[in-house]
């Protein structure tokens, strides 16, 4: 099979056809991704698929039909570097997928309140910062995003 | 002088790699030619190994190793704390002692191989009776857990005076005592143990995820037979420890065993359901105490006994006892503290070192009785605790001279920040305010050499500064702070500043960052290599400058009116080489004293750092849960080197605490962990505890680099007593254990408030009579033989490869790629979500599958006269969003479901369709539904609180986990599968198993239009955000202007083993507006009549009338109290 995968092509043979997305992004060295709960229930995993976020443990590599965007290709350097200002990160295992989790959640809308944010993460385990730090970035990040927007798109 | 860059808030330094995701940990980096290790572990407790052959397993093609004790030297064990207490072997001789231990190894060139020579290794067991608690530990004639000279189960007993137990009495006037259980909760770090093993060139080379190479490096070449310098870590990203990597994790030995056999690089990857079961967790303690004072409110005397749950070897459970005893004689000012304590061998996963290292446990007991003893003094709980407080200056009863001490300080900023006095003051009913405290080392003499550290310095002739530091960097941000006190005394700017860390190659040796001591003695070791570095480089500036009036500035040497980079210096100085100054220096903590000499009370560390923790929580007294809804913790810090990262440190320490409080806890059943998963070990989400702020009380510590005192540890201390304090405030019930989960605190409600037990009646229910039976033959002997027996004879599903994936694009495609297979063999699929779990946990092993997501008619929802037709592949999101302004229960049902991740792909299909999530069948216990008839349910025995039924339960006590078909149940749903049109109601046979034959598929679920005057709301109550029901609630009603309630529909979710209409209430309130007593009422009458819980599901019966209630105030439009709205 072939994927678009931060603008490269990643091949793989699936041997296995019931192989999830997660296992050929790592077998092809995209090792933002990170494999730690292997159930869809921790959220280090996370990629975009298109301009989903999903979970790539989850996700049956064989369905994919979109590009794939893991933090390693996201971009989203004002999001990254909130992370680094408020010190969002500790051990970074789930920060990729933090990060592309709150990228996702903030090209939905800039137009959105902290509890909704907090709520928006909650599929993200970090066993480090205890979150506060995290949301403290992603609504740093959203406020500045939303004072950048042009005038007419303020709502 | 004020530091530029200490105190300040940098950067990370790692922060682009781990934002972007390119941090390299140690899964990361694979040599060409990497094989997969994987460990073959002991199924039972406790066992004599009568056989192990591993000739088939090697024959496997692509193995390259297969190992055992065989391969070691005889007698060979892990260090650990050291003599007399070693008794670990790296794999089982002839005897495994706990579910998990390491028997045999495997290095292979693909998984499969790998795992296929695991199953084919030969080992005969013969059971021995285990020991699965304290208590049957301490038993008579209990079986012995190990040979050992004493002959019974503790492998080690301690008892103590400090101070004068006489003054103590004679001054106490005032006395509460209880017994206070801190259980096992595992670590969870997000990266997995992992070690990647090289032994080439007659060296070990390690990537390996570890706080401490020290360990790492003695360990290893201890049972390995090599010399220290033959091993050697590499500098990794390490994702989290917690203390769980202070020491070695067990696997470096056999990842490093199995690569000098097979000449090749081996990784080895804990599995999450591994690292879970099989490493160390937290120590479990009972702390019995009692605590006097006198009339003034002055602590007087605590008097503890400490039993504390060794598990199956000693690793530092010695050193893990004495400090949790330690935490009772170093906090407050007791005249005495009378001690004593047994460590207590048990056939469970050996426990380990854990963030906080014995004191959390222990300050449970304590800080709950020094509230009791504030009530009975008639004396404000924090005041109480200023009048106690440790003074600067003084000598606690264990020894700790405590120079700087701001207890004081952040006992008042805690009561300001939370509103102490005036939320005392206005009472809210169900909340409740609470406050703890604790005292934590900053670092310890508690091993030889734990006294030094050492660091170096290069500078390179760019101007670079290259810090080399030994210890190991697992997510504190000790890599940075140790860059900022070199960047500050070479006045560097700090993005010319590198740190290299726990490579011994690079960098002199350190023992680590365990124990709270990487700010301390890493700091000092870098600030006196760094000193030394810019002594040297002033007097190379001198030189060069001609003059001795020279300053480092900027990354210069500065004099004036001259100037030179300091990267020039680099060439004139004669002991550089290539390109590079460097410096190694040692440093020597003199103001430690050693644990193990005799001193009778040892100042173990060179400073002690305090916390003041205060709570605000609000107890659901319907469902028991527990919020946070604010949280202040103020830290006596010394100096922050990093405020941010102090912050970090405390916030994430409070919430990893937190956790401990709200539901993590190790469960087992016959001594394996029943809920190793992320899916059923409940961690905090960012939505557990939303507001927490931390501060930091900052002022000068003689003994701290820059003044600074330790954090990480601290912080962990406090949360749990503090919520328990804040608990009694609000509902008046003084819990005494962990974890607080809703049915703890529903029962212990019920309790307070003589709520009467209910009686079911069975005799009057023959339908319930052979259920009923089974139940009570099953702790007779029933339940022994089905495991012991029965379990010989289970179905198995050998993990296999899916060869074929179909993705038909129409109705008819479907049903033709479906014909004629034979059940089991193909899955039909949504996103593959659960199809994925159910593989990995050996629940499915299809082998072709076939996806519903291309079929465009699947993927409509189709509004049409009279209703709606919800295709069975149209995702949670998409179903979410329809129905926000048309059917808003629908919509907060779904929302409650998973993670916007999953809903995002998961489908209405898949998610009706659904396994059961009964942690036994999930994880590999092979039970009655996984593994067939002759196979025992565990659950009837086992701990069943939260995942099974309470009514109608038969010989599968699991429940349907499906929100949808709960809701879609009171919606009156009809669910087409292919000609049929069935009601949901008929969907389903059994928990989570659907009516549906071979070749048949879920189509669509139907949805009547709803009445205008129709309302509904649902309610569901589960243990973390993200979770599948324990109980949910659609309630749906038609609601007439004067309120009253038309032909409600009352559905039950996770009650029963299908959603589940408590009919007769719903008859008896058509009409009516009804009062919360009589939904009470009614509600119970019904639950007598028709429910048969276990004795673990009975609570849920209470949580279930509860969820009644909070819906019926909603639907009344009453302020909604809690629920996700408070989230």
């Amino acid at each position: 099979m072939r994927i678009r995968v931060d603008g490269d092509i990643v091949e793989d043979p699936l041997a296995d056809q019931g192989d999830s997305l997660l296992a050929v992004l790592r077998r092809g060295g995209r090792t933002a991704p990170k494999a730690a709960c292997g159930q869809g229930e921790c959220g280090a995993c996370t990629v975009l698929l298109g301009d989903r976020a999903v979970m790539s443990c989850v996700v049956l590599a064989a369905g994919v039909d979109a590009e794939v965007t893991t933090a390693a290709g996201l971009g989203a350097d004002d999001l990254r570097e909130a992370f680094a200002d408020h010190v969002a990160f500790q051990c970074g295992f789930c920060t990729p997928g933090q990060i592309v989790r709150a990228e996702a959640v903030l090209r939905e809308g800039v137009h959105r309140t902290r509890e909704e944010i907090v709520r928006a993460m909650a599929g993200n385990v970090c066993r480090c910062t205890g979150y506060v730090q995290i949301v403290d970035a992603i609504v740093a990040t959203m406020e500045k995003r939303r004072a950048e927007e042009p005038e007419c798109d303020r709502r | 002088m004020r530091p530029k860059v200490v105190g300040t808030r940098v950067r990370p330094l790692d922060w682009d790699a781990k934002t972007a995701g390119t941090a390299r940990y140690a899964a990361d980096a694979r040599p060409e030619g990497t094989l997969v290790g994987r460990i073959l572990r002991s199924p039972y407790p406790h066992a004599r190994i009568v056989r192990l052959d591993v000739d088939r397993a090697s024959r496997v093609p692509g193995v390259r190793a297969v190992v055992t004790h065989r391969d070691l030297a005889p007698g060979v064990v892990y260090e650990h704390s050291g003599e007399p207490y070693s008794d670990r072997p790296p794999l089982a001789v002839d005897r495994v002692a706990y579910v998990g231990q390491e028997v045999a190894a495997v290095a292979a060139d693909t998984a499969e191989a790998a795992e296929r020579a695991l199953r084919l290794i030969d080992v005969r067991y013969r059971r021995l009776r285990p020991v699965l608690s304290t208590a049957a530990a301490l038993a008579a004639r209990a079986t012995r857990v190990r040979r050992r000279e004493g002959g019974d189960n503790v492998a080690l007993a301690v008892s103590g005076v400090w101070g004068s137990a006489e003054l103590a009495r004679s001054r106490s006037t005032v006395t509460v005592g209880g017994s206070f259980d801190y259980p096992r909760v595992t670590h969870a770090c997000m990266e997995p143990n992992t070690t990647l093993a090289w032994w080439h060139d007659d060296r070990l080379e390690l990537w390996t995820s570890t706080q401490a190479s020290h360990f790492v490096v003695h360990e290893l070449a201890r049972v390995l037979g090599l010399r220290l310098d033959q091993v050697v870590c590499r500098d990794v990203a390490v994702g989290g420890g917690f203390g769980s990597k202070s020491k070695v994790s067990e696997h470096e030995a056999i990842a490093g065993l199995l690569s000098m056999r097979s000449g090749r690089p081996v990784l080895v990857e804990l599995t999450r359901a591994e690292e879970i079961s099989a490493t160390k967790p937290r120590h479990a303690f009972r702390t019995t105490m009692r605590a006097h004072a006198d009339d003034t409110g002055r602590i007087r005397w605590f008097e503890a006994e400490v039993d504390v749950d060794n598990g199956a070897f000693n690793h530092y459970g010695p050193s893990v006892m004495r400090a949790g005893i330690k935490q009772i004689g170093s906090l407050y000012r007791p005249d005495a503290v009378s001690w004593s304590g047994r460590l207590i061998d048990t056939n469970l996963t050996p426990g380990g070192q854990f963030r906080g290292y014995g004191a959390p446990q222990t300050a449970l007991a304590i800080e709950c009785l020094v509230d009791e003893l504030a009530e009975r003094t008639g004396i404000d709980p924090i005041e109480f605790r200023i009048r106690n407080a440790n003074e600067p200056g003084s000598v606690a009863p264990a020894g700790a001279r405590i120079g700087s001490a701001r207890l004081v300080e952040c006992l008042e900023s805690v009561r300001e920040l939370i509103g102490w006095d005036e939320h005392r003051r206005d009472r809210h009913p169900s909340r409740g305010l609470g406050v703890a405290v604790g005292v934590h080392a900053s670092g310890s003499y508690a091993y030889p050499g734990g006294n030094v550290s050492a660091a170096g310095i290069d500078v390179t002739s760019a101007g670079e500064v290259v810090v080399r530091f030994g210890g190991s960097d697992a997510g504190t941000g000790q890599r940075t702070i140790l860059g900022q006190i070199a960047a500050e005394v070479l006045d560097v700017p700090i993005g010319r500043v590198q740190v290299i860390m726990n490579d011994w190659d690079e960098a002199p040796p350190d023992m680590g960052a365990w124990s709270s001591r990487g700010t301390h003695m890493g700091g000092h070791a870098v600030k006196r290599a760094a000193e030394a570095m810019a002594e040297r480089l002033r007097a190379l500036g001198a030189e060069k400058l001609g003059t001795e009036d020279v300053r480092l500035c900027g990354g210069r040497v500065e004099a004036a009116g001259a100037a030179v980079d300091i990267g020039e210096l680099v060439a004139l100085a004669p002991e550089s080489a290539d390109g590079r100054l460097r410096i190694d220096t040692d440093y020597l903590e003199e103001r430690m004293e050693p644990y193990w000499t005799g001193i009778p009370n040892p100042n173990i560390s060179p400073s002690y750092t305090f916390a003041a923790h205060a709570v605000q929580v609000e107890v659901d007294e319907d469902t028991g849960e527990i919020r946070i809804l604010d949280y202040v913790a103020a830290h006596d810090i010394g100096r922050a080197i990093h405020p941010g990262m102090v912050e970090g440190q405390i916030i994430g320490g409070v919430v990893q605490g937190l956790g401990a409080v709200l539901g993590e806890n190790l469960i087992y059943e016959g001594g394996r962990v029943v809920n190793a998963s992320y899916l059923h070990y409940p961690l905090p989400r960012s939505t557990t505890a939303p507001s927490i702020r931390a501060v930091l009380i900052e002022g000068p510590e003689e003994a701290g680099p820059y003044d600074a005192k330790s954090v990480g540890e601290m912080s962990i201390v406090p949360p749990a007593p503090a919520v328990l304090n804040a608990v009694y405030d609000a509902v008046g019930i003084r819990f005494h254990s962990l974890p607080l989960t809703p049915d703890v605190v529903l029962r212990a409600l019920a309790e307070k408030r003589g709520a009467p037990r209910r009686r079911h009646h069975l005799f009057r229910r023959p339908g319930r009579w052979q259920i009923e039976l089974f139940r009570r033959l099953y702790p007779l002997g029933m339940h022994a033989i089905l495991h012991r027996f029965g379990t010989s004879f289970a179905r198995r599903r050998p993990p296999r490869p899916v060869r074929r994936v179909v993705t038909p694009a129409s109705v008819p495609e479907l049903t033709a790629a479906l014909a004629g297979e034979p059940p089991g063999e193909v899955a039909v699929v949504g996103a593959g979500t659960d199809l994925t779990t159910q593989r990995a946990q050996g629940l499915a092993n299809p082998h072709t599958l076939v996806s519903v997501t291309a079929v465009t008619a699947l993927r409509r929802l189709h509004a049409r006269a009279g209703g709606v037709e919800i295709g069975a592949a149209v995702t949670l999101t998409e179903l979410a969003r329809w129905a926000r302004d048309r059917i808003p229960m629908l919509a907060d049902a779904v929302e409650t479901i998973a993670s916007a991740q999953i809903r995002d792909v998961a489908t209405v299909g898949g998610n009706l369709a659904q396994a059961k999530r009964c942690w036994f069948f999930r994880n590999g216990f092979d039970c009655y539904k996984r593994g067939g008839a002759t196979c025992p349910c565990y659950a009837v025995t086992g701990d069943h609180r939260f995942h099974h039924a309470a009514v109608d339960a038969h010989r599968c006590q699991a429940v349907t986990p499906s929100d949808l078909a709960t809701v879609f149940a009171a919606l009156d749903a009809t669910v087409r599968v292919g000609d049929r049109h069935v009601p949901i109601g008929g969907l389903y046979r059994g928990p989570g198993e659907l009516r549906i034959g071979p070749g048949e598929f879920i189509e669509s679920v139907s949805l009547p239009e709803p009445g205008p005057e129709r309302r509904g709301v649902f309610e569901k109550l589960r243990l973390w955000d993200g979770d599948f029901a324990v109980v949910s609630l659609a309630l749906d009603v038609g609601l007439d202007a004067e309120g009253r309630w038309h032909r409600p529909r009352i559905v039950y979710g996770a009650l029963a083993p299908v959603p589940w209409r408590p009919a007769a209430t719903e008859r008896a309130l058509d009409g009516r507006r009804p009062t919360e007593t009589e939904l009470t009422t009614l509600i119970e009458r019904e639950f007598e009549r028709r429910a048969h819980p276990l004795s673990g599901t009975a609570w849920k019966l209470d949580a279930a009338a509860g969820l009644l209630r909070r819906a019926a105030r909603r639907l009344n439009g009453d302020t909604p109290e809690g629920g996700d709205d408070d989230a």
